[in-house]
């Protein structure tokens, strides 16, 4: 009561201070990540596209939920099984005034290999053998194979002018001197880990932003990110914590914007002939590795209280998942059924499986990559054992866990996977496929899983140009895949943004981006 | 008096090299950064590219040479992370977490020092009962909570001071600060003061337990007894005396808040070296911690010198020797 009262009055206070008009000018943004450079070739990093993406526009663009749509080409078509043509918007001016030609992308294309950093952009540019500039607004991509996905590649394609040159570093971007896109913000100043300041382009091609100045202000701890909004340093926050979301339910003063993100936690049960981490009955080691039983993998499942994750592990921001990507994206098939929580059936499939006693099972987790990943890893060891197995659940730091996942040392984990391309062979591709780095895939295949009949279905896909066959072969996939628990997925996680109260319009996105030219002041 | 300084400057050379030695070992132990960094869409083959590319295939010796090598050339090397030179990174953030470390230590001092002197002077006053449980707070409640507890009160709820993060710097003689403008001050003041809350109770305590003894020693009854006012006997005499351990503290209190002032940095969202080098441990970007922590390491000898030279002028019977 107390607290309201004085908060209208600070209000009050600060909308007196601040002469009218200007307010509706600036935003500034508080948020938990930024970028690591200006170059937007340096790094792969969701929070480096995000911020980089006010100032350079990318190839293709994607909407709030992943699909494709155009950016700064308007059109794309296969013209034969190994060449793409993309069709240029005209009309676009870079921040110096000069025009955007298909030079520009060529010169960026063959900029990504020369600079990028240790999370390499090349993985964008993998499929590009030759490019090739037929007139100012064409442009011919030919790929190494078929590369039916080289458009969802290029929604990370940034642009900058082919004047950059090949010796321009991170120096030369971050003073602002190359830092010239084509975006709807100029780039004002950057500070590693500090501020980003941008200002409208009166020259942008798509619509114009209402704001004339954005300052994204990098808040890493969550408490001081939330104090920040409360006392009015910022206009809006990302990556709300759990607790605070909680109790801004009953704050009318401020406002929370909810959405599913592309990030699910998955169970990678290891399937190989000899598990990393024995696994024991009775403190023996058993003979063989129970996990490539599939009844098993099914009864872990099967003892996943999915509602009790959300409802109270989760504090409600989650959505049950049944398959590695949320729905709507490209390969998410709508005939895997909503997953289900039955304990007396996982209990008979484990005694049908010869473990009536259950086992003693290792499972291994990150603990700060994601909102709710040590929680969740709790919770699970806990519904297991009610099924009668012993979970030595692990949280680890992901400093830890990665390099130690990659050496494949952990017999079971959980870690999430971001769907960041909106599309399965990204997904499935690199996680449930054969390990085969001849191929390309497989290359987060940490638990051995190997099927034939998927690699079949999955590979024809990958080799299919045309995008409804291409899908149906990806829905194929998912469901050979989710039936045969190569990865358990659990929760699907959620992204809470805040602002204060009436203030501000604002579509939270899937890929968790906080763009400011799509938010506008409420009326 | 230069023999000193250069058997100090040879153990610090010792110290560094130590301390390079357990950085490159420790990171090794953890396992590849590389696996730390890159995007899950990789493919192997980009993945071997650069693990060559960082020079991380070689054995560990050969990589720990190749730094040497280059440290001998001046050349501390570059963040994997932002790419730029590491001691740029480091010195550019490094005058924020100064500035706060310095005003933190000002008002520790001004506070805790005259508190302390008067908590021994009279230490069965209601006030130096008072003093004494305030300064029991001040090391035993967390910085975080407290610093939280600030933010509550005087950003969210008072809304006279902002929440966190640096002020507007001005240009003060040759360097840049933010203390130079009001802005600036008003975003220094609430973390300088959170951060100065152990150290001031240090003090407090510190200065106490020597002012009691003190005040019991012969030399004061002396003075007593000469009839000097207890003012003069305070302050030119037994402050004088009790200021070796508290140089002492000081002295170590100063390098460790300088180095470690990160719970604070990350509450007040303080740009400052702190939050820096702990996500580059996170990234495990090595050349950043190898390159910080040879800052801490001189910074300490660098204090632990001055407090010598401190020592010195304090008491007469302390002599510089060369290697001690």
């Amino acid at each position: 009561m107390f607290r309201n009262t004085l908060k209208s009055g600070i209000a009050a206070l600060a909308l007196m201070a601040v002469a009218p008009g200007a307010m509706a000018q600036e935003l500034t943004i508080g948020l938990r990540a930024g970028p690591d450079s200006i170059d937007p070739h340096w790094s792969t990093l969701g929070s480096q596209a995000e911020a980089l993406r006010h100032v350079f526009d990318t190839l293709v663009d994607v909407d709030e939920k992943l699909q494709l749509k155009p950016g700064l080409a308007v059109s794309w078509e296969p013209i034969d099984d190994t060449t793409w043509e993309f069709k240029m918007r005209e009309g676009v001016k870079f921040h110096d005034g000069s025009d955007f030609t298909a030079e520009d992308v060529k010169f960026s294309i063959e900029r990504i290999p020369e600079v990028t950093g240790p999370m390499p952009m090349t993985l964008y540019t993998k499929y590009v053998d030759s490019v090739e500039v037929v007139d100012d607004y064409t442009l011919r991509v030919k790929t190494k194979g078929m590369a039916p996905s080289l458009p969802n590649d290029f929604t990370r394609l940034f642009v900058v002018p082919s004047e950059t040159g090949m010796e321009a570093r991170n120096e030369e971007f971050n003073s602002g001197e190359k830092a010239i896109g084509t975006g709807p913000f100029k780039f004002v100043s950057w500070e590693p880990k500090g501020d980003m300041v941008v200002e409208r382009f009166d020259g942008y091609w798509g619509e114009k932003p209402v704001w004339e100045k954005v300052i994204r202000r990098e808040i890493p701890d969550d408490a001081a990110r939330v104090a920040a909004l409360k006392s009015g340093q910022v206009d809006l926050i990302n990556y709300v914590p759990a607790t605070d979301y909680l109790s801004m339910q009953n704050d009318s003063s401020l406002e929370t914007f909810v959405s599913d993100s592309v990030y699910i936690l998955n169970i990678a049960p290891s399937v190989k002939d000899e598990e990393p981490q024995p696994i024991k009955v009775n403190g023996q080691e058993v003979d063989g590795n129970p996990l490539q039983d599939l009844r098993v993998r099914k009864a872990l499942d099967l003892a996943i209280n999915r509602d009790v994750l959300v409802n109270i592990v989760l504090e409600g921001l989650g959505t049950p998942a049944n398959q590695l990507m949320p729905e709507g994206f490209f390969g998410y098939s709508d005939n895997i059924p909503a997953p289900e929580y039955d304990i007396e059936q996982a209990k008979a499939l484990l005694a049908e499986a010869g473990y009536p006693d259950g086992f003693e099972i290792d499972f291994t987790c990150t603990n700060n990559r994601v909102p709710g990943d040590a929680v969740v890893c709790e919770a699970l060891a806990q519904m297991w054992s009610r099924a009668g197995l012993k979970v030595n659940a692990q949280a680890l730091n992901g400093t830890v866990y990665f390099p130690a996942a990659a050496r494949e040392e952990y017999t079971m984990t959980m870690s999430a996977w971001g769907t960041l391309t909106g599309e399965a062979a990204y997904t499935y591709g690199a996680l449930v496929h054969t390990k085969d780095p001849e191929k390309g895939f497989g290359n987060f295949n940490r638990s051995g899983y190997s099927n034939p009949e998927f690699d079949k279905v999955f590979g024809e896909g990958a080799q299919t140009l045309e995008p409804e066959a291409r899908k149906k072969l990806y829905e194929q996939a998912s469901e050979i895949a989710m039936e045969d628990r190569a990865l358990i997925p659990t929760v699907i996680l959620q992204t809470v943004w805040a602002a204060d109260a009436d203030t501000l319009d604002f579509v939270p996105r899937i890929d968790q981006e906080t763009r400011a030219y799509a938010i506008t002041p409420q009326e | 008096m230069f023999g000193y300084l250069i058997g100090r400057l040879a153990q610090a050379v010792v110290v560094v090299f130590v301390m390079s030695i357990i950085v490159f070992v420790g990171v090794y132990a953890i396992g590849n950064p590389i696996d730390v960094m890159i995007d899950p869409g990789a493919t192997a083959e980009i993945r071997e590219n650069l693990i060559r590319q960082y020079g991380l295939d070689q054995p560990l010796w050969q990589q720990y040479f190749t730094f040497i090598a280059n440290v001998a050339q001046g050349d501390l090397g570059r963040s994997m992370v932002y790419n730029t030179s590491v001691t740029g990174l480091v010195f550019s953030r490094f005058p924020a977490t100064v500035e706060l470390v310095l005003v933190s230590v000002f008002i520790a001092t001004i506070i805790g020092i005259p508190a302390g002197l008067w908590a021994g002077y009279r230490p069965n006053s209601i006030g130096a009962k008072l003093i004494m449980a305030l300064s029991v707070l001040g090391f035993s409640v967390p910085t975080f909570w407290i610093g939280m507890l600030l933010i509550m009160a005087f950003a969210v709820e008072l809304g006279w001071l902002p929440s966190g993060g640096r002020g507007e710097v001005a240009q003060f003689l040759w360097f840049k600060t933010s203390l130079a403008t009001s802005d600036g001050w008003a975003h220094v003041i609430m973390p300088a003061l959170n951060l100065s809350l152990f150290k001031m109770g240090l003090l407090i305590r510190l200065t106490r337990a020597g002012m009691v003894e003190a005040m019991g020693a012969e030399y004061v009854r002396f003075a007593r007894a000469q009839g000097l006012p207890d003012r003069q006997i305070v302050f030119s005499h037994v402050l004088r005396n009790i200021s070796i351990p508290v140089v002492t503290v000081f002295g170590l209190e100063l390098g460790s808040t300088l180095a470690f002032a990160v719970v604070t940095e990350t509450v007040f969202n303080w740009p400052g070296v702190g939050k820096l080098i702990i996500d580059s441990i996170m990234q495990l970007d090595r050349p950043v911690m190898v390159a910080y922590l040879v800052l801490v390491v001189m910074l300490f000898v660098i204090i632990n010198l001055v407090v010598d030279l401190i020592y010195a002028r304090l008491d007469p019977r302390v002599r510089l020797k060369g290697g001690s």
